[in-house]
């Protein structure tokens, strides 16, 4: 099998696929979830953001939806994107890794106080 | 013009990037633009550009482009010519290095300019009291030290960039507070608010603040929280502060004298328009002691007038005394005339009657816009509290520059009143608020509302 691209997956591309759980957004929507689920710390800009979302194109991660599914009105132009399954479980195996991190960080002690 | 710049900047990606992408790249810089307003989120902003552009720059000329990427149209971005690449392999490192540059110099430029705008924003409220508050053009030796005009050489700035270290922030607490406690009028209201500050950071609530504007603005809160004195505050200056004050050298006098005399002493219009109507521009309210003569020649050019419009929309402020000197001619008895500047004295009561003089009940407009400043602001205070004039056109700028000015380093001041004078009005003054217009219009429609008005009731009052 051959590397992949996003192996290890980048912190932006995984907040893309979270992003677009549930949602299909367009660039800045995205932009503006990703911003809004890391409190403000991750700000995609678009060269950042359109060269992750072309490479989860590219692999299949997401995709683009066809203008005639975009019935939103005024934004016909924009380019929606939608997860894929291979996406949503390429999300849940990411964070699957990170959780098992956090099992080693807590055996550990690392952590202090109340922590989820 | 910011997405022009963008647009251009986003010339630097490959030509697969900027054909697939490049419109969607603007469409976000349009959006976040759109939403991100202010001064804060729109350096924010460019700082996010700047490192997105040093991150994906390499990674897109590293890509190698799908068929499908690579088959599809130039776009033209927001009608700017594109480039047509004949090949779409990987340039060569030195091309990328040279890319690298040009962005760096290019944002650079942007981060400059943007600091410009914010500088000459900031600069009216940089200016304290009369003495640095020298708008008039002329005065250009003074103004080299006011920090209006450190503010314009945007270069330093770069020096101030980064965040703001604990040191600093204890630095500035303590010159905060010392300067309190030394002079703000009220002593008692000083030791509560330095125990405030004091108290504040104690918890810690200042360690997770490094933007220095940001500490500037929450102290300011934090005292008024306390003591509510719109005019007391804590500035942050991006540019350094001159180290001295203006010395009143008899250089920068004479100049300050040529200056006037070339100007008509800021009175750029004096005129009488159809239907009598005086008609003054004053740009400023210069010094009496070099100007007295040319105010009362303009006064005396306007004496028989019916009505009387001063158009200070391009008014930056200037002397307490000539603002109430001109105030005097408006007025057939003495009348109280608030400056919060200065301790209530027997000198507040306009020298009214002026012998000869025949405006006192002629109806007066007074011309704003948000660019009149400071002491036009106390023209235009007074005359409203006095119920003495119709304003007409914007919101002033909201300059009281009340307090006095104490340096604390090169880049952080505080304005302290040390005076007491009596607002006899049960609203506040314009500090920070402006003087609102009793007939609002747009400041360049301003001049004929006024006619309008000044045609319609010319015997009034």
């Amino acid at each position: 099998m051959p590397k992949r691209k996003l192996d290890p997956l980048p912190s932006s591309a995984f907040q893309i696929l979270l992003a677009l759980v549930g949602e299909d957004l367009h660039g800045y929507g995205i932009m503006r979830q990703v911003a809004e689920q890391t409190d403000g710390r991750m700000r995609l800009g678009p060269g950042t953001l359109y060269s992750s979302i072309r490479v989860l194109l590219e692999e299949g991660f997401i995709e683009e939806l066809d203008s005639r599914e975009n019935d939103r009105p005024g934004d016909e132009r924009r380019r929606y994107y939608r997860l894929t399954s291979a996406g949503r479980k390429l999300a849940r195996s990411e964070a699957e890794r990170l959780a098992d991190f956090l099992r080693v960080a807590r055996a550990k002690k690392i952590l202090r106080g109340r922590y989820v | 013009m910011s997405e022009k710049l963008y647009a251009l900047l986003l010339r630097l990606y490959p030509s697969h990037f900027r054909e697939e992408y490049g419109r969607e790249a603007l469409q976000l810089f349009h959006d976040r633009a759109r939403d991100e307003r202010g001064f804060f989120p729109r350096v924010r902003l460019w700082l996010d550009l700047l490192f997105d552009l040093t991150i994906s720059l390499p990674r897109e000329y590293l890509h190698i482009p799908s068929p499908r990427v690579a088959a599809s149209a130039p776009q033209r971005l927001n009608g700017l010519p594109a480039f047509y690449f004949l090949q779409n392999e990987s340039p060569r490192p030195s091309a990328l290095l040279l890319g690298g540059i040009f962005s760096l110099v290019a944002l650079t430029t942007c981060w400059v300019s943007l600091n410009q705008v914010h500088s000459a924003a900031n600069s009216g409220a940089s200016q304290f009291g009369a003495a640095r508050n020298e708008h008039e053009s002329g005065r250009t030796e003074s103004a080299k030290t006011t920090p209006r005009a450190a503010a314009s050489s945007a270069v330093p700035a770069l020096t101030q960039a980064g965040a703001m270290d604990p040191a600093e922030r204890k630095h500035i607490l303590a010159g905060t507070i010392a300067n309190l406690k030394e002079h703000y009028i009220d002593r008692g209201a000083a030791q509560r608010m330095a125990d405030a500050l004091a108290m504040h950071e104690k918890h810690g609530d200042y360690n997770a603040v490094t933007d220095r504007a940001a500490f500037a603005a929450l102290l300011t809160q934090q005292m008024r929280e306390i003591n509510p004195d719109r005019h007391l505050t804590l500035d942050y200056f991006q540019d350094p502060l001159p180290s001295e004050p203006v010395a009143q050298t008899p250089e920068v006098v004479t100049q300050y004298r040529e200056a006037m005399k070339r100007q008509n002493c800021a009175f750029e219009k004096i005129e009488l328009l159809p239907r009598n109507i005086g008609y003054l521009k004053l740009n400023s309210f210069p010094d009496p002691e070099v100007c007295r003569v040319a105010a009362m020649a303009a006064m005396t050019y306007v004496n028989h007038a019916d009505a009387i419009i001063f158009d200070l929309r391009d008014n930056g402020g200037g002397n307490p005394e000539m603002v109430q000197f001109i105030g005097a001619y408006l007025f057939d008895h003495p009348e109280y005339w608030y400056n919060p500047r200065e301790n209530t004295t027997e000198q507040s009561w306009t020298r009214s009657p002026v012998p000869g003089n025949n405006l006192a009940d002629k109806p007066v407009f007074v011309l704003t816009s948000a660019r009149t400043f400071s002491g036009a602001e106390q023209f235009c205070y007074d005359l409203k509290m006095l119920k003495r004039a119709t304003i007409v056109g914007e919101t002033t700028g909201g300059a009281a520059h009340s307090g006095v000015w104490h340096r604390i380093d090169d880049h952080f001041g505080m304005g302290i009143p040390e005076a007491k004078a009596i607002n006899p009005y049960s609203s506040t003054d314009w500090a920070e608020i402006g003087v609102e217009p009793d007939v609002r219009v747009e400041a360049a429609n301003a001049l004929d509302l006024a006619l309008k008005l000044a045609r319609t009731k010319p015997k009034e009052k």
